[in-house]
């Protein structure tokens, strides 16, 4: 049997596979060469870009819960300029597709940094980073409320003609209507879900162990919480769906996969194994040979219930 | 460059009080490491999630009766992942990223005298330093303190191979109370000696010693340690504040701008 075909088509962005790296568990991508090819990953989330450079919240920035870890980084990084400077020219020659992760702390930080990106060229796509549950100055705040979201997307939207992706909080009551608001601002697709927000305590000392207080949950633990909310937003809105929460292995990847998501991106696991995107993408392939799966389109949306027509 | 390997576990030794000298073999990771590198260690199977990072303790070399090719770390038992690598017997896999971080830099001058200042298992990098210093600079001299008495780990190899003066916060062994009193004593008594200051221990015994090293204008690379979720630099979970060049203080990653960093630049 032919190798299966894992090309995914995320509207105009063409992946040559569905696994994708999340933004902030993968740097700026250089960061991985050692130990794996960027080439051969369908693209890459960089870390959250911002207008000026940031130096981030104070340490203890991390702690590790069962299955999972608490991080309250900030959005440390280099800032959009020094990133077109000394990573982009680097990455143009990867043939790997550059997500850039935006961050705005304002809706004018949002828009000069994806003005700036379109304009230095090499970015694939464009992801919102609506939904940072670790700075004061904007991310969730954003995300967490549908006609804030609505109005930060809309001008993001007229910033740039690039792919344009959302992220969405899963700090929320219900995640349809941020989905919802987002699309109709003019978002080409959504990804989902950044961290759940949570803490943890230092029992002999008293207090937090975050200096922060709060940080957000990643891995394996939020993966059932982050494949229900796919499954919920497939069926709300028309856009491809980018799914993420705790993937260590292929068959969480086609978790996603099956509630809706056409792509998936890797975050912590990163960290575990700095070439577990690319083990993940092998599995998959040979997942699906195993089960003669010609194509990962088949299993996008395959656990869907069918699509009723709604009349209003 | 680092790697991420499986190998498994030669020897895991309990050296009483909880401290422990895991021996594995990695001839491919250690060949070009430096003291004060360190390893992300990782259990296949484990509950545990993420990897944790150990200062290599000895290289090939290092400690002359282990085989060749195999390393070693020296860890204390202080929580889960520690106490499950305590549980590991010979054959038992572990994956090992490494070797990660900067390392310990020798003295610029052949007449410099190491000056090793460690701290209960802080005395971890130390071996692999003594040893690739031996016969390169004068007999290092040795500032040890722990808890008490068993809490030495390696006490006398470090005793046959420096100049050592022991403290013990319970008196047990040695000064009774802090490392800083040994050490303003040695600094005291031998003001025209040049000493290279090379630190590990726990957070404010590094600030404690750090800050004797800078007043007095003594050269000090101190190793941090910091949780750190992957260890090569993009988690940027490990920071501690510095200050720049241009006296603004920032974040300076543990796993990668370190562990080893100059007391100077510490902004504490």
């Amino acid at each position: 049997m032919s190798k299966p075909d894992l090309s995914v088509d995320l509207g105009s962005l063409k992946l040559r596979n569905p696994i994708l790296t999340a933004s902030g568990t993968f740097g700026y991508g250089l960061e991985f060469e050692p130990y794996l090819k960027l080439s051969e990953l369908g693209g890459f989330v960089t870390k959250g870009l911002s207008p000026k450079p940031r130096e981030g919240n104070p340490p203890p920035r991390i702690v590790e819960t069962p299955a999972g870890m608490l991080n309250t980084i900030g959005l440390q990084n280099v800032g959009v300029d020094a990133f077109i400077e000394e990573k982009l020219p680097l990455l143009r020659e990867r043939d790997t597709a550059v997500i850039a992760n935006v961050f705005g702390e304002a809706e004018a930080g949002y828009v000069e940094v994806c003005q700036k990106l379109e304009q230095a060229g090499g970015i694939a796509a464009i992801e919102l980073n609506v939904s940072c549950p670790n700075t004061e100055e904007g991310g969730m705040i954003f995300g967490n409320d549908a006609s804030a979201l609505a109005k930060v997307t809309a001008a993001s939207r007229a910033a740039t003609s690039l792919p344009l992706i959302v992220k969405l909080s899963p700090n929320v009551t219900d995640i349809r209507v941020t989905a919802r608001a987002a699309v109709e601002a003019g978002a080409d697709m959504l990804s989902l879900v950044n961290t759940f927000v949570g803490m943890a305590m230092d029992v002999e000392r008293r207090r937090p162990v975050l200096k922060n207080i709060s940080g957000g949950l990643s891995g394996p633990a939020i993966r059932p919480l982050a494949v229900w909310l796919t499954w919920q937003v497939a069926q709300a809105v028309d856009v491809p769906l980018i799914g993420m929460g705790g993937i260590a292995s292929a068959e969480d990847a086609i978790e996603f996969l099956l509630a809706g998501a056409t792509a998936v991106q890797i975050g912590t696991s990163n960290f575990v194994h700095p070439d577990g995107s690319i083990r993940i993408l092998r599995e998959l392939e040979s997942w699906m040979e195993a089960r003669n799966i010609s194509s990962v389109k088949e299993l996008i949306g395959a656990a869907l219930p069918p699509r009723r027509e709604v009349s209003s | 460059m680092s790697r991420d390997i499986t190998t498994s576990v030669l020897a895991n030794t309990d050296l009483g009080n909880g401290n422990w000298l895991l021996e594995f073999g990695s001839p491919e990771l250690a060949s070009g490491m430096r003291p004060a590198q360190f390893f992300m260690i990782g259990i296949p199977g484990a509950a545990t999630l993420l990897r944790r990072p150990y200062s290599v303790c000895g290289l090939p070399g290092t400690f002359e009766d282990r085989p060749d090719g195999a390393v070693q770390v020296l860890y204390k038992v202080v929580g889960h992942g520690t106490g499950l690598l305590s549980s590991l017997a010979p054959g038992a896999p572990l994956t090992v990223l490494g070797p990660l971080g900067n390392g310990f830099t020798p003295p610029d001058d052949p007449e410099v005298t190491p000056l090793f200042v460690a701290g209960g298992i802080g005395s971890a990098p130390f071996p692999a330093l003594a040893a690739s210093y031996e016969g390169r600079f004068p007999k290092p001299v040795m500032i040890y303190g722990a808890r008490g008495a068993g809490d030495l780990a390696l006490s006398d190899w470090f005793g046959e191979r420096t100049e050592m003066d022991i403290s013990t916060d319970d008196g047990s062994v040695g000064h009774h109370g802090r490392l800083t009193d040994p050490l303003i004593a040695r600094l005291d008594r031998e003001p025209q000696r040049k000493f290279k200051m090379y630190v590990c221990g726990p957070e404010p015994m590094l600030e404690a010693v750090g800050k004797i090293a800078v007043q007095r204008g003594i050269p000090c690379e101190l190793s941090l340690e910091a949780h750190m979720a992957c260890g090569f630099g993009v988690c940027l979970g490990c920071v501690v504040p510095v200050r720049r060049a241009d006296e603004t203080t920032g974040y300076d990653r543990v796993c990668m701008e370190g562990p080893v960093m100059s007391a100077d630049r510490m902004a504490w």
